[in-house]
This record gives structure tokens, sequence and C-alpha cells, in this order.
């Protein structure tokens, strides 16, 4: 069984920058956004302010797939791509996502470089953007032509992605929290037996690679060794 | 108490002395003007006939641009609809959903009649109703108001069969209760300005149960956190104490 015996990197430098750049400008627009709706916030909004910074996160966020494809192509590719295909090993852990929830890794079945949270996650983010972006540019520019019915319906969808997408990060941030993942996104690294534990096959892979990336920096290699520390899935049961 | 104008399009003489009584009683800018008149003349020579109407703030009760208002900057007061121009974000909802085309934006914020709040509030009578030479506009309690309108519609039928009080019951009752010679949409005014159903489902539903939402599952989240975090510690150092075992 391969294992990692040091810190995995998990995101390259661009994908942290782009991660960032996404982060911040979706707090951005949420926080803008949610002055809007929470009364006691709303008096901030006060003098257009928050309206021409929520424009600007706008700008910020929607850059996010240009700036992705122009920084890292490939790895934008294979993001969507990995983000909209499921394996039985997936739909296993979707049945069983309660116990990932409950902080249970070791009865998952075993995943590749994003468990299926993560593909669920990114696809959720995909299709979503592009309701509230689309929402959003409407009402940035034909808000005038819109009439009352469809200003509401128009916002309505806005609320209800943003709401979406909120729920979500939400998750996210949790997910960070219990499974100390907050270093995959500022040193770009993740701990070994986090990775071993959340990532099996990916980790298999690595390992078996002949010229893994990570193999080019000493201090973060992948080694071989006959310690069998992870768990393997069979129907729902520890082995 | 709710307040309201009485305003009698049968008595309006179009000379334009509420508008600039407004305009200078409440020292609006250049280009901004609350109240509107609107020369109207109906059929052909030599049949004709005409009058004035107002393009106004009409006060709804259930009043949409207060609805769509995220910031509280437009609100309901004495059964009027105030500004607070300080707190507007310039959003512009409120000219989109105003189903009378009322609030215009002014130096990127809304920008309507508030019905003299601070005069009103001094004890004093709207700009408007003060200068009125023709009796076409009054303020007072909202009931007194409905019951004399009623009064100068019955008066008018003679002279005009269609005539009618509008804004009796109108969105929730107007603010402007007015007297009307004619049907409401040869004066183009809607026939129900109610406000529409999907405004109330986004304002009245889909906001708070947003931010509903959005709090449980922080909370939820934040509870739930810890325990898991404390399982996944426990099964670490399983995982830890079997290697070195």
């Amino acid at each position: 069984m391969a294992t990692l015996e040091r810190p995995v990197l998990r995101y390259r430098r661009n994908q942290r920058i782009v991660h960032a750049v996404l982060a911040t400008s979706f707090l951005l627009l949420l926080l803008t956004g949610m002055m809007l709706l929470w009364g006691p916030a709303s008096r901030f909004a006060g003098g257009g302010t928050s309206r021409l910074v929520h424009r600007i996160a706008a700008l910020g966020y929607m850059s996010v797939p240009i700036g992705y494809l122009l920084a890292d192509r490939a790895g934008a590719i294979e993001l969507v791509r990995e983000s909209f295909r499921y394996d039985r090993d997936d739909i296993a852990w979707f049945k069983h996502m309660y116990r990932y929830a409950l902080g249970r890794t070791r009865e998952m079945p075993p995943q590749g470089r994003l468990n299926a949270g993560q593909k669920l996650h990114h696809a959720f983010v995909i299709v979503v953007s592009v309701g509230v972006v689309g929402t959003g540019l409407t009402l940035w520019f034909l808000k005038s032509s819109l009439g009352p019915d469809w200003l509401a319906f128009t916002t309505l969808m806005h609320d209800l992605c943003m709401l979406g997408l909120t729920l979500f990060l939400v998750g996210h941030l949790y997910f960070t929290y219990v499974y100390k993942a907050l270093s995959g996104m500022t040193t770009g690294y993740v701990d070994a037996v986090e990775a071993r534990l959340e990532h099996a096959k990916w980790v298999e892979e690595l390992a078996a690679s002949p010229q893994p990336a990570h193999a080019t920096d000493p201090a973060h290699a992948i080694t071989k060794t006959n310690k069998t520390t992870t768990t393997t899935y069979r129907k729902g049961k520890k082995q | 108490m709710a307040m309201a104008f009485l305003l009698d399009l049968g008595r309006c003489i179009g000379c334009q002395a509420c508008s600039a009584a407004c305009k200078t009683g409440n020292e609006l800018a250049a280009g901004t003007q609350f109240i509107r008149l609107i020369e109207q003349t109906r059929g052909e020579f030599p049949d004709l006939s005409g009058g004035f109407t107002n393009h106004r703030c009409y006060h709804c009760a259930d009043a949409a641009c207060v609805n769509v208002c995220p910031t509280g900057a437009l609100y309901k007061e004495d059964g009027l609809t105030r500004t607070s121009r300080d707190i507007c974000s310039g959003c512009g909802y409120c000219v989109e959903a105003c189903p009378f085309g009322v609030p215009e934006m002014v130096d990127g914020l809304s920008s309507k009649c508030d019905g003299c709040a601070d005069t009103v509030r001094a004890g004093g009578e709207p700009w408007c109703v003060v200068t009125c030479p023709s009796n076409a506009l009054e303020f007072g309690e909202r009931e007194e108001i409905v019951k004399e309108a009623r009064e100068r519609v019955t008066a008018m039928r003679a002279r005009y069969p269609k005539a009618r009080v509008y804004g009796e019951d109108e969105a929730g009752g107007l603010g402007v209760v007015m007297v009307l010679p004619d049907d409401p949409d040869v004066l183009d005014l809607p026939v129900d300005p109610a406000p529409g159903a999907l405004i109330n489902t986004w304002t009245g539903i889909v906001q708070p149960a947003t931010l509903a939402l959005t709090a449980g599952a922080t909370v939820a989240a934040g509870v739930m956190g810890v325990i898991a975090r404390r399982n996944h510690m426990l099964e670490l150092k399983a995982l830890e104490e079997g290697e070195e075992a």
C-alpha cells in the first residue's frame, strides 16, 4: 500500500490564486448583497457605496473562469470534467455521506483527488454561478426595462441562486474545519494522513506515477512502504 | 392616525400652483418635480372634453415601493409613504415596482413626494394643499377625506355620469383619494394598481426565508462542526495508535 510520509501538494499556486479571487469576490458579493436583505445591516447600504463594491466584486467573480483558463487551462478543464464525472465509489460516498459529515472518514469509500462531495460542490457552483451572473447582469444593465413582475422574478432568482451558493459555502467551510483542510489553500499542501484517509485513490495514483510532481521537491516526496494504514470500503463496512 | 390627500380632478384648473409651491417649499433641485400636471384632451373637434391629471405619489397603503425597498429608505408613516434619502442605496427597485411610475432617481437616489413630512409634523399642511386656489386639494384624516370625496362625486354625477372615487380601496387604499370625472383608464390611471404577487413572494417569503436558512445553516454547522471535528480527531488518533502497534 502506498503511503505519503510528508505533506502532499494538492493545489498549485495558480489554483490557490484563482480560489482566493473567487473567495474574496464571493464574500464581498455576499456581504454587500446581505445589506439589502438584513434590516440592521441595510443602513450601511445608504449612499450607494455597497452597490459600487458589489459591482466591482461581481467583475472579480466573473473574471474567475477566464483567469483560471489563462493561468492553468489544463487544470481548469480537468476540474470541470472531474466535477461532472461520478463513478460507483462516488455514488457509494453519497449514500454514506452522513458519516463523512460526522467526521468519520475511515468508513467512507475510497475517493480520487476530489471526493464526491467536492465534485458536487464544484458542479453546483459552476451551474448556479451562471444563474447568479445572468440575473445579476440583467439587474445591472436591463433593470429599467424589466417592469414590476420581471424585476421581482429576476431579483427572486438572484436571491435564490445566492442562497444556494451560500448554503454550499457554509458546508464548504464546515468540511474545511472538520478535516483541517485550510492549508490546502494557503500553502497548497495537505497532511499526508488526511490525504490518505480522504483521497485514497488519488494517493495511489500519485505513488504509482513514475514522475510525480511532488518528487521534484524532496521535502514533499512520496514513498512506498508496506504499511497498510488506510481502511478499505466494502458495502459500507470496514474490512 | 391615517392621513390622506383629497385630489378632485373635477376642480383642478391646471394652474401649476401646487407643483410650483411643492418645488419651492421642499427646496427641490433644478429639474426635480414631485407633482407634474398633464393636460388631457379627449374626443374630436368640436366634441372635445378635457382636464388635468396629476402625476404624483399616490401613497398606496400596500405600497410596492416600500415592499421592494431593501434599506427602509421608503416607509409608511401616518398612512403616507415617507422617504429617507440618506439611507437610500440607489438600487432603483422602487422606480420599477411602482404601478404609477412615480419614483425617480435624482443624483443616484430615489426621489418622490413624502407628503411634506417635516411641515406636517410641525403642524402645517402640505405645500400643494395650502396653495391650491380651486379647492381641488385637501388634506386631513383619511376617513374624513373619503367621506368628502364621496360627497363631491355625488354632486358631480349630474354633469359627469361616470364620476367616481378612486383610491378608496385600490392598492390597499391610496393616501391620495381622488375624485375622477371619468373612468381611471381614460385618465391614464391603472384600473388595478395592486403590487404583483411576485413582488410579495419575493419580499414576503423568499427574502425572510433566505435569511432564516442562512442563519440556521450557519448555527447548525457551528454546532455540528465541533462534534464532527472531535470525531475526526479521534479517528486520526486511533489510526496513529494502530500504526504504532
